[in-house]
């Protein structure tokens, strides 16, 4: 053999991938038990209620066996933010088999009443953008939130969201994007549609204004991340496979899907496939392949010199979080490299692994604390760097970081928008 | 020298020997328990971890599926905490001849043993990881049986109604009075001075050293052939299921799921010493591929350790049996009477057997001293459940799980394979009064995992130090043995993960540590005995 | 953006040789399957603790020389591993974590104490390790805690008065916990270092305990972020010298430079990107123009001007012995030197002794690119860093932080140019 034919080799020659249904199980043999994980985990290192990823993950699962229950309540306190598998030098995907396992745990617990609202937005969005203002002003009184707190257990004081009492899917209706010589797709997300719809439509200005014609594809709902989080396996199927069937047709087409939320295309792109055991749907399947989160598009764009975007001077100081879940994409920080396009723009990159609310995990009355103290490291950075404004790719973190710092935070792609002259300094600084 | 005395010695502390003990020790006798090492470091310790539903032996070995059939409800019953009840598969391979399983279903129904032929899909089913070429599979009562456990549970039971157990006590010299055995010359192993034990009878339940043993009271022409069979553990649970080829016995044709770990079992090869059980490049290939057959992927999953047991092949000259492949020998047992024999009186010696009959050959030993002696003792080893056992729960694979659970905001976790506390770790150590940490892990699987000691043994070696009962030369001689120990168990099948636990465990102990280069302990390197070892 | 460099693996050759070319202007990412080995080590930067008889080197440069030819220190020369040394020391000092600092030179080794008691050659060594030297001997109070199951104070002190060393030791376990934890780690005893109330606690429990005469020995825990000032603050309250010992993983001083070494690399505009994994190249001519990566369930692909393989050895999963008994280099499936034959014996049955495959790896030419069996080299634009390379056995010979730096750097220098004209030197000043 040549050494051109060995170089061409991938390591998967030898190394066939699992095809026995035991793709994530199967990797705690990798495990070598050098604590690298721990170390990174930024829930075991506030509490000792949580024992750690390799604790309930590789380690655990050498004595839990199909059709016995799971004997550790403890692996509950994992936020699923992922950072062991991101960490692990050898390949032990932690985070998901302590997912599949805490499913189970919950399967036989049975799923508490907030579990099954929070897990689901799109029942909250439907039932609160209506009533908007009496909703946002509920969701801000204190008693009102402590009655909640002690009725569902959602903590008082954790960061909601607030409605913004129109969704964008409507302004998507009423909106036609030019046609242009690149297509893609926009996956908006829950928090898009309820919450932040000047996101949504930030997002579907940018890329029109760089030459793409955006489809928004219909009757999106929830991609099941929060049901999955949640250990509710069979619900969130339904909801990713719903989910995938609106936006396969796109991908069908070759068509790239964009996304806002960096958790919900963590979501299409890998774990739903890989947690849900959903390897070769054939609908999630092609999304999967064509899923980006938006800054990782616009970075690839740049790459190739097809991004054609004037910026103009954006003279003030941002602080940078890559929230954990944006880290399990694999793709580097690309929001940070686009901002640093912005003349004048001077950006702080954060070091915090995480900022603890880990979508619906920081909300519960139980882990409150926990997340708090995840976060703190994050909030004395920002705080300490006084910007005009803290950015973040994921919506949940950004709600949580703007409850916990005071610190205005929004999308990168808000940012580039502003210096791309879209929106104004107004616009930008001011809530949605 | 000292002298003490007993109404029964018992040499051998495996499976058979701590049965025997449990048993006459219940039947009211003074019983003596004398092992050249710990309990259940020979055969017992080193098998596959089967407990037979009898299936394996219902077309060619009619009696010993008999035995199981009838034996393994009863420990079921009387030792559940040591039994996991996995269930178990016979599963003819696309290499296996079809029609075996018509056999197998006759033999079966023969010996009562209930069984069922399940659908290829069924059956994959529960086993997802299953050759998916499989043409027939049926389910039997197969479980897997922790030896360590019920051979300790025996022998403390034992201890408990008076017994004395003398780990690390090797038979050095027969007493004979006239034609009478009437005790042994045993050696402390630890300290090297000598006992003597009168016996009012021995028994003789040394397995694969029986002959050496009978040869010391001038007996000759009996022979035991070791026959050496390789075991490989494979790092986590392939299969939840005791998994068999339904074929005639073969080699490498049982997976066990056995505590964390299944067992790949087994080869059968003569060896001359069963003290000198060398692993060959040619087993370890051969058992791997085999598991490859039950389980696509098993080359490809991580290989934790290979070992060797070692069966034994009674020849003896007199009875003319001559066999030549230790596999067609009956998997029987059978008792030796050395006065009918030998003329030689007071001394029995059990032959042949496995593990899953173990009580039933206890019972069948002191049955047949009593006769000798005109006793009418009943044994009663089939209703009492000896220490550990008292609540009737079958051991299940997430207890350990459980009560790690229920500690964790209490206590260290010293071995984090196999979920060992602190707490437990200095019990047993404060129980066993052992200086050895290899006796410790036969206790409580301590660095029995993936990482192989990697990071427990040095906090068990630190916290035997800290009981005050080793000094640093001590601790350290026990550190580095116990590292040479499972060296051993390794080295042969290192590659894949296990290489890279291998290789980081090198970093750690001859890198970080530096172990290899501590002060040597003084004169030869043994650990000496400062306390004697105790069974209670 | 598209890096020309891409650096595989983030142990302490891929970091090294990434903030290198960082530094000199060049882009470069670092991809990893997760981050390396810096965790597991002890944090010191040990050139050469042991020779190829076993012998206890007191002088590593000089014992360079009596190393067998295709030893991967012949790559860089005396004067890389002494330039290596001083770059890493100023990087230290350059650092987050400054002023903490590493002393020592590649000259002379220290004997340092071990967390099993034995007294072990290092190199160049964090500043709050040195005060352990215990060449001339010594009475040492070892402190430990009873929460911390990855250090034995008693046994260390034991197993050091037992030594030929001169060392009288006696060990002191304090009961002191993190938080209360039951169960908490050497990371977490750091950052309650970290904490001005719990350092006044240790002081307060262990003034009275010491005698004068003593250096006081810790676990290698006396702060996460502050190392300097937590270990300095020690050493002005109890009056003398205050050492750590290395624990075992996760080890402390190994994070601290990890962190460093990551943080110098984002600040000079290089990134660590973890959860890429190299799964092959594509080549055209003698380059290598195409790397696929993959990440998660997608291959994307780099086209970097060159790559700095850095992947580590066997523990690390550059490097791998399949059930077929073949080793392979794991990324890029380069040639592997000096495995043994299949079917021929592999390892001995002697833990402690020499294995027939400790020394595999991959081989490469002075320039640090691969070769074949015949010498050649087989790409112009791979070089390999680190544990990856044949002909050493790091853990025994306690070399592995000297090599992974060395190479490490002297990867990055032959890439962008100021490699020093001569290599090789080893041989010819070994003489």
């Amino acid at each position: 053999m040549g050494i051109t034919d060995k170089l061409s080799h991938s390591q998967h020659d030898h190394d066939p991938p699992d095809v026995l249904g035991d793709l994530m199980r199967g990797t705690l043999d990798h495990c070598v038990k050098c604590t690298i994980c721990e170390t990174f985990c930024p829930v075991a290192n506030v509490t000792p209620l949580f024992p750690g990823p390799k604790t309930v993950g590789p380690q655990a699962e050498r004595f839990r066996v199909r059709g016995e229950e799971s004997q550790d309540h403890s692996l509950d306190y994992c936020s699923g933010c992922g950072v062991c598998t991101q960490v692990c030098p050898q390949g032990v995907h932690i985070a998901e088999i302590n997912t599949q396992a805490r499913a189970k745990l919950k399967e036989r617990d049975g799923f508490s009443l907030r579990d099954r609202i929070i897990a689901r937005p799109p029942l909250l969005g439907r039932a609160g953008t209506p009533a908007a203002p009496l909703v946002n002003k509920t969701l801000a009184s204190r008693p009102l939130r402590l009655l909640g707190e002690k009725l569902i257990g959602v903590h008082h004081a954790a960061a909601v969201p607030t409605f913004a009492g129109r969704t964008f899917q409507g302004w998507a209706k009423k909106h036609q994007s030019p046609p242009a010589a690149r297509r893609v797709a926009y996956f908006h997300g829950c928090g898009a549609n309820w919450y932040e719809p000047v996101v949504g439509e930030k997002t579907v200005g940018l890329l029109e204004a760089i030459g793409c014609q955006v489809d928004v594809p219909r009757g999106q709902s929830c991609c099941g991340l929060p049901l999955q989080s949640n250990g509710q396996f069979d619900a969130a199927r339904r909801y990713v496979r719903t989910m995938a069937k609106r936006l396969a047709p796109a991908a069908r087409a070759g068509v790239d899907i964009l996304g806002t939320s960096t958790s919900c295309t963590l979501m299409l792109k890998r774990e739903a496939r890989e947690i849900l055991d959903l390897m070769e749907d054939p609908d999630l399947k092609v999304v999967s392949e064509h899923m980006y989160d938006i800054c990782e598009y616009l970075v690839m764009l740049h790459d190739r010199g097809e991004l054609a975007l004037e910026l103009q001077p954006l003279p003030m100081t941002v602080t940078y979080h890559a929230p954990c879940q944006q880290q399990g994409h694999g793709v580097g920080k690309p929001a940070l490299e686009l901002m640093a396009l912005i003349p004048e723009l001077t950006v702080i990159e954060n070091d915090a692994v995480c900022c603890g609310v880990a979508g619906t995990y920081g909300i519960k009355v139980e882990k409150y604390e926990i997340a708090a103290n995840v976060g703190r490291g994050l909030f004395d950075q920002i705080e300490g760097a006084r910007p005009d404004l803290a950015v973040c790719d994921s919506e949940t973190c950004r709600w949580h970081i703007e409850g916990s710092t005071g610190v205005r935070t929004v999308h990168p792609l808000e940012i580039l928008h502003r210096a791309a002259g879209l929106s104004s300094d107004a616009e930008l600084r001011a809530p949605a | 020298m000292t002298t003490i005395s007993t109404e029964v010695l018992v040499i051998g502390g495996g499976a058979t020997g701590a049965g025997v003990a449990w048993d006459a020790a219940l039947r009211g006798f003074d019983v003596i328990l004398v092992d050249r090492a710990d309990l259940a470091e020979g055969t017992s310790g080193r098998f596959h971890g089967l407990l037979h539903s009898g299936g394996r032996y219902v077309v060619k070995d009619p009696v010993a599926a008999d035995e199981c059939v009838a034996e393994n409800p009863i420990l079921r019953r009387v030792i559940p905490d040591c039994i996991e009840d996995t269930g178990g598969l016979f599963v003819t391979t696309p290499e296996d001849d079809p029609a075996y399983g018509d056999q197998f279903l006759a033999g079966c129904q023969r010996a009562g043993l209930p069984t069922e032929e399940i659908g290829v899909d069924d059956a994959l089913r529960m086993e997802p990881r299953l050759n998916p070429g499989i043409k027939r599979a049926f389910t039997v009562p197969d479980a897997s049986i922790d030896a360590w456990k019920t051979v300790w549970s025996l022998a403390r039971g034992a201890a408990q109604h008076g017994a004395r157990v003398l780990t690390y006590h090797a038979v050095v010299a027969l007493h004979k009075d006239g034609d009478a055995v009437t005790g042994a010359r045993v050696r402390d192993e630890l300290s090297g001075e000598e006992l003597d034990i009168e016996a009012g009878f021995t028994l003789n339940a040394s397995g694969a050293w029986a002959a050496q043993i009978v040869k010391l009271a001038g007996i000759e022409g009996i022979g035991v052939i070791p026959g050496k069979g390789i075991m490989i553990a494979m790092n986590h649970r392939l299969v939840n299921t005791v998994i068999n080829r339904c074929t005639m016995p073969a080699d490498g044709d049982i997976l066990v799921p056995i505590r964390t770990v299944s067992v790949i079992g087994t080869t059968d090869m003569r060896e001359a010493d069963p003290d000198e059980l060398p692993v060959t490049q040619a087993e370890v290939d051969q058992m791997l591929a085999d598991g490859e057959r039950l389980v696509p992927g098993l080359l490809q999953a991580r290989a934790l350790r290979v070992w060797a047991g070692v069966r034994p092949l009674w020849q003896d000259e007199r009875s003319g049996e001559q066999a030549t492949d230790t596999r067609d020998v009956s998997r029987t047992h059978a008792v030796v009477d050395h006065s009918a024999r030998d003329g030689t009186r007071g001394l029995l010696t059990m032959s042949g057997g496995k593990l899953t009959t173990l009580r039933l050959m206890a019972q069948d030993l002191v049955d047949a001293m009593c006769k000798q002696q005109g006793e009418d003792r009943p044994c009663t080893t089939a209703e009492v459940r000896p220490p550990g056992n008292e609540d009737g729960e079958l051991y299940t694979l997430g207890s350990r799980l459980r009560r790690r659970e229920g500690t964790q905001q209490q206590e260290q976790l010293i071995c984090e394979c196999e979920l060992i506390g602190r707490t437990k770790l200095e019990e047993t150590m404060r129980r066993r009064g052992t200086q050895n940490l290899d006796d410790i892990r036969r206790s409580l699987r301590l660095g029995m995992g993936p990482c192989q000691g990697g990071f427990c043994i040095y906090r068990a070696a630190g916290i035997l130090h800290g009981t005050g009962r080793l000094d640093g030369a001590q601790a350290t001689a026990s550190l580095t043995s116990f590292l040479s120990e499972r060296w051993h168990g390794m080295w042969p099948i290192l590659y894949g993960d296990q290489l890279r636990q291998a290789r980081l465990d090198d970093w750690i102990f001859q890198g970080l540590l530096g172990v290899q280069h501590l002060p040597p302990a003084d004169g030869d390197g043994r650990v000496e005995a400062p306390a004697q070892e105790t069974v209670a | 953006m598209k890096p020309d460099v891409v650096v595989v693996g983030a142990g302490l050759a891929g970091l090294s040789a990434a903030v290198r070319l960082a530094e000199a202007g060049a882009s470069v990412r670092v991809l990893a399957k997760g981050v390396g080995s810096t965790h597991l080590g002890a944090g010191t930067i040990d050139v050469l603790g042991y020779d190829a008889h076993g012998g206890r080197v007191d002088r590593p440069l000089e014992a360079l020389g009596g190393l067998p030819a295709e030893h991967p220190y012949g790559l860089v020369g005396r004067a890389g591993v002494s330039a290596a040394i001083e770059w890493f020391k100023g990087r230290v000092a350059d650092g987050p974590r400054a002023p903490y600092a590493y002393v020592g030179d590649a000259e002379q080794n220290v004997l340092l104490p071990t967390a099993v008691g034995a007294v072990a050659p290092a190199g160049v060594v964090p500043e709050t390790m040195a005060g352990g030297d215990l060449r001339g001997g010594g009475r040492v109070c070892v402190v430990g805690f009873r929460g911390l199951k990855d250090f034995f104070p008693a046994l260390v002190a034991d197993n050091l008065s037992r030594g030929p060393d001169g060392v009288t030791a006696r060990g002191v376990e304090l009961d002191l916990r993190p938080e209360g934890r039951a169960d908490p780690n050497a990371l977490a005893y750091a950052r309650a270092f970290d904490d001005e109330g719990f350092r006044a606690d240790v002081v307060a429990q262990l003034v009275a305990r010491v005698a004068p005469d003593e250096l006081v020995a810790f676990p290698a825990v006396l702060g996460l972020v502050s190392p300097h000032e937590v270990w300095a603050e020690m050493e002005h309250r109890f009056g003398r010298a205050v050492f750590e010992i290395p624990t075992l993983p996760p080890s402390v001083p190994g994070i601290r430079v990890y962190t460093t070494l990551a943080q110098l690399l984002t600040r000079a505009g290089g990134r660590v990107v973890l959860n890429n994994v190299i799964t092959g190249a594509e080549r055209s001519g003698d380059r290598v123009r195409t790397l696929r990566v993959r990440v998660g369930l997608r291959e994307v692909t780099y086209a970097p001007e060159w790559v700095v393989l850095a992947t580590g050895g066997f523990s690390a999963g550059g490097l791998e012995l399949d059930s077929n008994w073949v080793t392979h280099e794991v990324a890029l499936g380069l040639p592997v030197a000096g495995a043994p034959a299949p079917g021929s014996e592999r390892f001995g049955a002697d833990y402690f002794g020499g294995q027939p495959m400790d020394r595999v790896g991959v081989r490469t030419d002075h320039e640090q690119r691969p070769v074949g069996e015949d010498g050649g080299r087989v790409v112009e634009n791979i070089l390999v860093a680190g544990a990856t390379l044949a002909g050493a056995a790091p853990w025994r010979e306690k070399s592995g932080d000297g090599i992974a730096l060395a190479t490490g750097l002297r990867a990055a220098e032959l890439i962008t140019g100021d490699a020093a004209g001569h290599v090789g030197d080893v041989a010819t000043a070994g003489a």
